[in-house]
C-alpha cells in the first residue's frame, strides 16, 4: 500500500492559512509597491495613475518634510524605547518578588496595554485639554505651571512621551518578567556560591541569558514606535507647528487629506526599509555579532 | 433562592418597565414623524421605485445640522417610505477621505455624500457625482410635487455645472459671524471703564485697531474670571486654523481668493498671498492669541463654539451653524440670551464697497448639499432621499436647530422668526449681509494647495517662524504645488 506523503500533508492543512494571508498582507504589500511608482493624485488636472518610475523615491530624498518627519519619529522611537527599556526592566524585577498585593497591581498595571492607541490618545487629550482637564489645572493650581500641550513644543513632546511610555511599559515589563522567569536557578546560585556580587551576577549571568528577550522586546517596541499615529494624531495632532508629526501621522495626511496616493505608498515603502536597517543595526549592535550570527 | 413574593415583584417590576420601554419607544416614534412633508407622495414614490425595504448609506459632518437630519429628517422618512437611511455623522476630516476614497475607488459603499461648497469643484471635475435634476427630469416617478430647485436660495448655484445642471441639494448655508458679548458689551460699569481707558464707546468693532482694543480690555478685565478677549480658530495640525485666515481674515483686509490669481500666487507672479495685505492681517490675527484662553491653539470650528458657550470669550469669528445652540440651547451654554452679531472688523475699509459691489467680500459663507456618488448602486432611492430633506415644509425646525437657511421661504416661517429673537437677529443678520459674504473660491485644487500652505501657517502660529517668513514660503510652495498638478 502506497503511503501518503506527509509534505503534501503538511501543505493542504496550511494552504488556508497561505490563502489568507496571500490576500490580506501579500497582495496588499505588492500593490503598495506597485502604486510607489506611480503619480497618483486625485486632485491633479490629469486623472488616474501615471507611471514614474522611481521619481517617487528620488523626490522623497531631497524632502525636507518627509525627512523631518523621520527624523522626529526616530528620535521619539529612541526616547521611549530606553525609557521603557529601562522601567520595564526595573518594574520586572520588582515584581520577581513576592509583596502584599503583587496580583491586584500587576492586573492593573497591564490595563493600558489591552487599550486602543486612539482611546488612549483620546484620553490623554481629555486629561491635558485646556480649561477643563485636570492635568493643566492642577499643575497650575498647585505650582502655578502653564501646562499647554497646544503651545509649547516641549511640553507637546513631554506629553507624548508619557503617554507612550504610560501605555506600553507594561507589555516591556510583562515579556522582560517572562524572560527572567525562565532564566535557570542553577548558575545563578553557583555564581552565588562562587561569591560573585550582585551587579557581576546581572553583568555576566542574567542579563546576557535575558538578551533574547530583550531584542524581541527591543524590535517590536521600535517596530510600533516608529508607526506610531493615531495616539499621537489624538494628543497633539502633530502639533504645536509641525513638532509632533512624525512620519505615520506624515503619510496618513499626504495619503488620506491630499490623497496623493502614489507619494504616500512609496514614503510607507521607504518607512519599512528603515524599519528593516534600524532592527537589523540594534541587532548586531546589542549582539555585538554579524548578522550571520544566530542567538 | 428567591421567595415567591421576591419572584413576583420581580415580576412586576420587569412588566413595568417593559411598558415604560414600549410607551418610550412609541412617543419617540411619533416625535419622529414630526419632519414630515409631502410623505403619501413619497411612500408610493418609494414602492414604485423598489426602494422600500432598500437601505441607503450616507456620510456627513457631525454638526449641529447633521445631527438634526440624523434625529428627525431620516426618522420621519423611514417612517415615511419604508426604506431604511444608514448616515455616519463623523468629524469634517475623517467624513472627506471616505466620501473620496469611495468615489475614487469607485467601491459604492456611499448612496450620498456630503458636499461642502469649496471641494464641489473637484468632484465636478472628477465626475464623482450624479446628475441630480437631470435624472429627476427623466424619470417621472422621481419628481416629488413637494420638491423645487428653484425655492432654493441662489446658494444652489454652487452645485451646478456649467450647463446648469444641479449635482447637490443644499443642507446647510450659514455665515461665519462677529459674536460677541451683549450682556458685557452693554454693561454700564465695563462701558464706563472702557470709554475711560479708549476714549470711545463699547460697541462693536469696525476695524482691527478696534477689535485688538475690546480683545485687550477684556482680556485683562477677565483675568480670574476665566474670561478673554477672543476666540481664535488657531489649532495647529488641523485646517481649520488655515480656513479661518484664508477665508475669514485675509479677505477683511482686501485679500480674496486666499490670494491666488490665475493659478498663482506669490506676488511675483501675479498673486497675492504673499502681499502686504496678506501679512498685515496674518500678523493682527496671530496677535490676537495674546487675548485668546489657552485652548485656542488647539481650537477647530467646533471648539471655537464651545469656547464661546462656555463664556470665556468677550467676541469672535464663529461658525453661524453653532449660533443657534449657543444663544438658546441652556443645556449646552452660558451665555443664552447674551449673543449679539455683527460684521467682521475690516482690516481695509474698502473691503465694504469691495463686498457691497461683489468684487470682494468680507467673510466666509460657508454651506453643503448632499450629492449623490455616481457609483452609488441605489442612485433613485437616494435621490427620493434628497427630495426629502429638500422640501421647503421640512426647513424651519431645521434651520432652528441648525441655523442654517437654504431657502427664501424658510425667514418668514414663525418658528425661525422667533429664533431670530432669541439670537439678537443672526437669521435676519443672514438675510442681509448675507450677500456681503461668500464662499470658498471655485478651486479645483483646493485641497491639495491646503495642505501645502497649511504647515507654513501652523509653524507661525506655533511661532518657529514670523508670519512674514510663513507666507513667503506658503506662497512660494502654493506655486509649485500648481504646476505640478498641472494648473
Amino acid at each position: 500500500m502506497k503511503k501518503s506523503n506527509p509534505n503534501r500533508l503538511g501543505w493542504i492543512l496550511i494552504s488556508p492559512s497561505l490563502l489568507i494571508l496571500g490576500i490580506a498582507g501579500l497582495f496588499p504589500f505588492f500593490y503598495v509597491i506597485y502604486v510607489g511608482t506611480h503619480s497618483w493624485n486625485v486632485f491633479s488636472k490629469e486623472r488616474g495613475k501615471v507611471f514614474v518610475g522611481i521619481q517617487n523615491y528620488r523626490d522623497l530624498v531631497f524632502d525636507n518634510v518627509f525627512l523631518g518627519t523621520l527624523s522626529r519619529t526616530l528620535i521619539f522611537s529612541f526616547l521611549v524605547v530606553t525609557i521603557e527599556l529601562i522601567l520595564g526592566f526595573i518594574l520586572a524585577l520588582s515584581l520577581m518578588r513576592d509583596f502584599k498585593g503583587k496580583t491586584f497591581f500587576r492586573t492593573i498595571y497591564v490595563l493600558p496595554v489591552v487599550v486602543a492607541p486612539i482611546a488612549v490618545g483620546a484620553t490623554w487629550r481629555l486629561m491635558m485639554a485646556q480649561g477643563h482637564g485636570p492635568i493643566p489645572y492642577f499643575l497650575n493650581k498647585f505650582f502655578g505651571w502653564e501646562f499647554n500641550t497646544g503651545a509649547s513644543t516641549t511640553q507637546a513632546w513631554i506629553a507624548i512621551v508619557l503617554m507612550d511610555v504610560w501605555h506600553w511599559t507594561p507589555f516591556v515589563t510583562l515579556t522582560l518578567l517572562a524572560g527572567l522567569l525562565a532564566i535557570p536557578k542553577e548558575p545563578i546560585e553557583a555564581a552565588s556560591v562562587d561569591g560573585a556580587n550582585r551587579v557581576q551576577m546581572y553583568r555576566y549571568l542574567i542579563l546576557p541569558m535575558l538578551l533574547p528577550v530583550i531584542l524581541i522586546t527591543v524590535f517590536i517596541r521600535v517596530m510600533d514606535s516608529l508607526r506610531s499615529m493615531e495616539d499621537v494624531y489624538m494628543l497633539t495632532n502633530g502639533g504645536p507647528g509641525s513638532s509632533t508629526t512624525f512620519v505615520g501621522l506624515h503619510i496618513f495626511r499626504t495619503v488620506f487629506a491630499k490623497q496623493e496616493y502614489g507619494y504616500g505608498s512609496s514614503m510607507s515603502l521607504m518607512v519599512l526599509y528603515f524599519t528593516i536597517v534600524i532592527c537589523w543595526l540594534l541587532f548586531n549592535a546589542l549582539t555585538g555579532k554579524n548578522s550571520k550570527s544566530k542567538i | 433562592m428567591l421567595n415567591i413574593r421576591n419572584r413576583r415583584s420581580l415580576a412586576l417590576a420587569s412588566v413595568i418597565s417593559s411598558l415604560a420601554l414600549v410607551l418610550s419607544a412609541c412617543s419617540s416614534s411619533s416625535d419622529s414623524g414630526s419632519a414630515s412633508g409631502d410623505d403619501a407622495w413619497f411612500a408610493t414614490a418609494a414602492d414604485k421605485l423598489e426602494c422600500k425595504g432598500k437601505t441607503i448609506k450616507g456620510v456627513t459632518e457631525n454638526t449641529p445640522p447633521g445631527q438634526y437630519v440624523k434625529s428627525d429628517i431620516i426618522p420621519a422618512f423611514e417612517k415615511a417610505t419604508g426604506m431604511k437611511v444608514d448616515l455616519e455623522t463623523t468629524s469634517w476630516d475623517e467624513m472627506y477621505s471616505k466620501a473620496i476614497n469611495d468615489m475614487e475607488a469607485k467601491t459604492g459603499i456611499y448612496d450620498f455624500v456630503y458636499i461642502e461648497q469649496d471641494i464641489i469643484y473637484q468632484y465636478l471635475k472628477n465626475n464623482y457625482l450624479a446628475n441630480i435634476s437631470k435624472t429627476i427630469a427623466d424619470n417621472a416617478d422621481l419628481k416629488a410635487p413637494s420638491f423645487d430647485f428653484t425655492k432654493f436660495t441662489s446658494f444652489i448655484d454652487n452645485f451646478k455645472d456649467a450647463n446648469g445642471d444641479v449635482f447637490g441639494v443644499p443642507m446647510e448655508a450659514f455665515v461665519k459671524v462677529y459674536l460677541y458679548r451683549t450682556d458685557l458689551f452693554n454693561d454700564p460699569a465695563i462701558k464706563d471703564s472702557f470709554k475711560a481707558k479708549y476714549k470711545r464707546d463699547l460697541v462693536p468693532a469696525t476695524n482691527y485697531k478696534e477689535y485688538k482694543e475690546i480683545a485687550d480690555f477684556f482680556t485683562e478685565y477677565g483675568k480670574g474670571k476665566d474670561l478673554w478677549g477672543t476666540t481664535v480658530q488657531a489649532v495647529t495640525g488641523h485646517p481649520a486654523s488655515f480656513y479661518e485666515l484664508f477665508e475669514s481674515i485675509l479677505p477683511t483686509n482686501g485679500v480674496y481668493n486666499w490670494g491666488i490669481n490665475n493659478g498663482k500666487a506669490t506676488s511675483a507672479n501675479g498673486g497675492s498671498m504673499d502681499s502686504k495685505a496678506a501679512k498685515d492681517a496674518f500678523a493682527f490675527w496671530v496677535g490676537l492669541l495674546k487675548d485668546a484662553p489657552p485652548e485656542s491653539k488647539q481650537s477647530t470650528w467646533t471648539e471655537v463654539g464651545t469656547t464661546f458657550a462656555a463664556g470665556r470669550a468677550a467676541q469672535g469669528w464663529v461658525y453661524g451653524e453653532n449660533v443657534a445652540w449657543i444663544a438658546t440651547d441652556e443645556a449646552k451654554s452660558k451665555v443664552v440670551g447674551k449673543v449679539g452679531v455683527a460684521l467682521p472688523p475690516l482690516g481695509n475699509p474698502k473691503v465694504l464697497d469691495d463686498s457691497k459691489s461683489g468684487k470682494g467680500y468680507l467673510g466666509y459663507y460657508d454651506g453643503g448639499a448632499f450629492g449623490v456618488p455616481a457609483t452609488s448602486k441605489n442612485i433613485n432611492c437616494s435621490i427620493l432621499f434628497q427630495e426629502y430633506q429638500g422640501q421647503e415644509s421640512v426647513q424651519a425646525k431645521w434651520a432652528a436647530a441648525g441655523s442654517r437657511i437654504v431657502m427664501e421661504s424658510t425667514y418668514d416661517d414663525p418658528i425661525v422668526q422667533e429664533m431670530d429673537t432669541k439670537t439678537n437677529g443672526y437669521y435676519t443678520f443672514m438675510k442681509e449681509e448675507g450677500p456681503l459674504f461668500r464662499g470658498a473660491p471655485p478651486y479645483p485644487f483646493h485641497t491639495a494647495v491646503r495642505e501645502v500652505v497649511a504647515p507654513f501657517i501652523y509653524d507661525a502660529i506655533a511661532g518657529k517662524i514670523s508670519t512674514s517668513d510663513a507666507l513667503d514660503k506658503a506662497a512660494k510652495a502654493a506655486d509649485a504645488e500648481m504646476k505640478k498638478l498641472g494648473y
